[in-house]
């Protein structure tokens, strides 16, 4: 039986290659072929897969796949991270679309949200990034899937260069399938820099019209932090770097982690800090991490993609990168992942809401203002996720990003809730609400309750850990503008047109 | 290495305090005198104790000066009649007691919900600044802000004996969407960060000898380099006039048709454009210095 | 615009000679200008006069000036606020700066 399924599939996978022709060369296809050979090689029912993060997108092919027509491809059992261009939305608005499982809609969420509305996005289930390259092995592994590398060479092996992303996480498991990968490169070379794909797990070729989608998406920019972000950095150093001593962190890409570090070579140095937290990160390649490298601060960094700009830095610095035998810098979204789940002491970063009803060691670490921009209370007494009416269309799926049980300790401007510590459900909202600000969760704290918070150390104000809020100033920051950071990278550091006024 | 506060970051209360001798300055209609514009209340705009301009006298190395510093954040720096009358009348001041005035800038010109009243005031100022000059009493601006100095206030600061800029500072009369809107993307683009500064920003403005003198975007630099010109004046005369005049004539013939600015740079002697663009104030200025004679 | 006042309970400031006034911030958006000034006798409340470009928060408002009149002494103080749409976080800020001035003398 096994074997005759196999048998199947193999067979199947050589009657798709076969219908292919004279479209392709060996494995190149010229661009203009890529729509008919799409046609041929997709089959209704088909679990199809797009490449596309939030910042490398497969964005040639997801342009031709949407100009098919509906009699061309229908049924198609869609699988990727993020939806991200308007591409993905045209395929869904074509009717072409039997289900989807994903992770987060990004810069198409508004569309989305529409679709979801006109009963146009047959939902599956909205996965984490590596349940769902997890379930590429198991369930739902492509048949077909469509990547972007950087460059492939005359025999089809690829090069990835900065941005490995998820590639080899979507090519591995459809590759070992009888599955069909179909990479669009920027340019086919004579000699690849290092191979990262090679070329035995790649069927077909083409190089696309336009270099690959690539944003520049985590770059800060120092000049826009603000106060009473540095506030908090101060707060989370003292009372969460420094009283855990933490030495590997899974660091978030926002500003107030924007702001920690480049507080780490300025205030981290003054407390004395150097060499002992901060040593080991899993996080991306941030502009703003350079001062705190070229101090010594930081020991190692293994990322799950590129930043724009930033090649012949981490190239010049591959004792803390990771690099290839080329020298060039190397990345990898679903082992980056594992190793910020697995290897760290601490995950730190921003959601958008947090639920005030959190059930529930590493630390997970929760660095958000009372109030987002506009007056948005961060602190709600039910996340807009679970609205009955968004569960509803998405199946009783509560797209919630961090669930409450995982949480150990949040921090505002107002101090610090070691909500890991609470002994009741009842303890950990007072705890919150301590730290909830002039939120109207916040409003509803007892003075009483927080003064035994504060007593038994599970809430901490600032001048609790030592910080005084007065001195919360941006001349604390290592640098204050994106020239700062090129001048603290010795001029290695090329930052993407939009932030350069010089 | 240790972050430092940036002259531009600064608020205008606190460019003041840093660059005059400690505790010298004098506040005139301080806060608590509560001089609010009329016309911003009945907008429904919030309004400010001080109309977005702080003005008194202080010391600068014990030398007496009156100085004023407006205020970006609010209404981007924007002159209306309660502001324009601090202006105006500071100058006057200067004037009439022969003490030299230095004016931090960050203003775009007219505020627009009182225009009449501000174009008035900006002329009003530009007839002190003459009366200053006339007497030999030097006026300087200090333009080391992004917003800059535009409009009437653009003008108005080269009315000044001296400019004192950092890189940070821009200096022109229309802003550069202003430029864009009228003449299109394709000749300007205001998104283009690199390619305003590199037109109107204080170092080209340097080069050009349209700013007296570049530094670091750091009050103590400004300190300093307002100190060197409170005892120097330019006269106003025929002769420096039509040398000005003739000045600007030969830049427009050789500059005019340029596109880059980077070729107006070069052509000013600035021989490495990368190096030159990451330098600052004084540091800029050694690059150039063969250009600019 | 939403204007409104209330005088808070809070402990006679210590000195009644010094600065008569302190300004922190300015008016910008999502900033706001605080203007502490000394008044001529002791008194136990702090008296507040807040002009807001965003209505609708006077309860965060009244929460945070409460909050800053039980932990400093402030009476007997005058707080004239312009804001501009500040997070209340920066209220506190500003409202800590400008009594630090007002108290220390210097800046």
């Amino acid at each position: 039986m096994g074997t005759a399924e196999i048998a199947v599939r193999r067979r199947n996978k050589s009657e798709r290659l076969g219908r292919v022709g004279r479209l392709a060369q060996g494995k190149f296809v010229s661009s203009k072929n890529v729509p008919d050979l799409l046609k041929r090689i997709i089959e209704p029912g088909d679990i199809l897969c797009l490449e596309g993060d939030n910042q490398k997108q497969a964005d040639f092919l997801a342009n031709q796949l949407a100009s098919l027509d509906r009699k061309d491809l229908h049924d198609i059992h869609l699988v990727m991270s993020c939806i991200t261009l308007p591409a993905h939305i045209q395929l869904f608005k074509k009717g072409m679309i039997r289900q989807v499982d994903f992770c987060y809609a990004g810069p198409q969420g508004t569309a989305v949200a529409d679709l979801v509305k006109a009963k146009k996005f047959p939902v599956g289930a909205i996965h984490t990034y590596n349940e769902l390259y997890a379930r590429y092995y198991i369930d739902l592994t492509p048949r077909v899937a469509l990547i972007a590398a950087a460059k492939a060479d005359r025999k089809g092996n690829l090069f990835l260069a900065a941005n490995t992303e998820e590639t080899p996480a979507i090519v591995e498991p459809t590759a070992f399938s009888d599955g069909i990968v179909f990479a669009q490169v920027n340019e086919i070379v004579d000699k690849l820099p290092r191979i990262d794909i090679p070329a035995d797990q790649v069927d077909f070729v083409v190089e696309a019209p336009y270099p690959m989608h690539l944003q520049a998406l985590f770059t800060r920019d120092p000049a826009a932090i603000t106060d009473v972000q540095i506030l908090m950095a101060m707060v989370a150093l003292r009372g969460i770097y420094e009283k855990y001593e933490v030495q590997s962190l899974n660091h978030g890409v926002g500003f107030n982690t924007a702001a920690i570090e480049l507080l780490l070579p300025t205030y981290g140095e003054r407390l004395g800090l150097k060499g002992k937290i901060c040593k080991y990160w899993m996080v991306n390649p941030l502009p703003t991490m350079i001062p705190a490298i070229e101090s010594g601060w930081i020991e190692r960094v293994f990322s799950v993609g590129g930043e724009v700009g930033m090649e012949r830095y981490t190239a010049a610095r591959s004792d803390v990168f990771s690099t290839g035998r080329d020298g060039s810098f190397h990345s990898n979204r679903a082992m980056g992942q594992l190793a910020g789940h697995y290897a760290v002491d601490m995950f730190i970063g921003a959601s958008l809401q947090i639920d005030v009803n959190l059930p529930g060691r590493k630390l997970v670490v929760q660095l958000v203002e009372t109030f987002q921009a506009g007056r948005v209370p961060t602190f709600v007494e039910e996340l807009d996720a679970q609205d009955p009416s968004i569960k509803k269309a998405l199946h009783g799926v509560a797209p919630v990003m961090i669930y409450g049980d995982d949480v150990t300790h949040i921090v505002t401007e107002e101090g610090i809730a070691n909500v890991g510590a609470c002994r009741s459900i009842a303890e950990r909202q007072a705890a919150i609400r301590a730290v909830a600000g002039y939120t109207p969760v916040g409003l509803k704290r007892k003075k009483r309750e927080t003064e035994e918070l504060r007593r038994r150390g599970i809430v901490q104000l600032p001048e609790d850990v030592g910080v005084r809020p007065s001195e919360a100033t941006r001349s604390l920051l290592a640098t204050q503008d994106i020239k700062g950071l090129v001048r603290w990278s010795q001029g290695l550091y090329d930052p993407p047109a939009q932030f350069v006024d010089w | 290495m240790t972050g430092t506060s940036l002259f531009h970051e600064q608020t205008a209360r606190q460019r003041i305090a840093a660059v005059v001798d400690a505790g010298s300055f004098v506040e005139l209609l301080p806060p608590p005198e509560r001089l609010t514009s009329p016309y911003l209340a009945q907008l429904g705009i919030p309004v400010s104790f001080d109309d977005g301009i702080v003005i008194g006298k202080a010391k600068i190395g014990g030398k007496k000066l009156y100085i004023a510093a407006q205020v970006g954040q609010f209404v981007g720096g924007a002159v209306g009649e309660i502001h324009g009358a601090k202006l105006t009348g500071l100058f006057k001041a200067a004037a009439r007691d022969r003490v030299p005035c230095a004016l931090v800038i960050e203003s775009g010109g007219v505020r627009l919900h009182e225009g009449s009243a501000g174009e008035i005031a900006i002329t009003e100022t530009m007839r002190a600044i003459f009366e200053c000059r006339a007497k030999k009493v030097p006026t300087i601006a200090v333009i080391g802000s992004d917003i800059g100095a535009y409009g009437g206030i653009g003008i108005l600061s080269t009315c000044c004996d001296f400019r004192v800029m950092t890189e940070h500072g821009r200096l022109g009369i229309s802003g550069p969407i202003v430029i864009e809107k009228w003449m299109g993307k394709k000749a300007y683009d205001s998104s283009n960060r690199a390619l305003v500064w590199k037109t109107s920003g204080g170092k080209t403005k340097y080069l050009l000898g349209d700013a007296d003198a570049l530094v670091h975007d750091d009050a103590g630099a400004v300190r300093e380099a307002i100190g060197k010109l409170l005892a120097k004046s330019s006269p106003v005369t025929l002769k420096n006039a039509k040398a000005r005049q003739a000045a600007l004539a030969k830049r427009l013939k050789r500059f005019g048709k340029t596109e880059n600015p980077d070729d107006v740079w070069k052509g000013m002697g600035v021989r490495d454009i990368a190096a030159a663009s990451l330098a600052s104030g004084p540091e800029f200025v050694a690059l150039a210095k063969t250009g600019r004679k | 615009m939403e204007k409104f006042a209330k005088a808070f309970p809070s402990k006679p400031l210590k000195n009644t000679a010094g600065k008569p006034w302190a300004l922190a911030g300015v008016v910008g958006s999502g900033n706001l200008e605080v203007l502490v000034e000394r008044g001529s006798r002791p008194s136990d409340a702090m008296e507040c006069h807040i002009e807001t470009s965003i209505p609708g928060y006077k309860a965060s408002w009244l929460a945070a000036l409460a909050d800053f009149a039980h932990h400093y002494p402030a009476g007997g103080t005058k707080v004239t606020i312009n804001d501009q749409g500040a997070p209340p976080v920066l209220v506190t800020l500003r409202l800590r700066q400008a009594y630090d001035h007002l108290t220390k003398g210097e800046k």
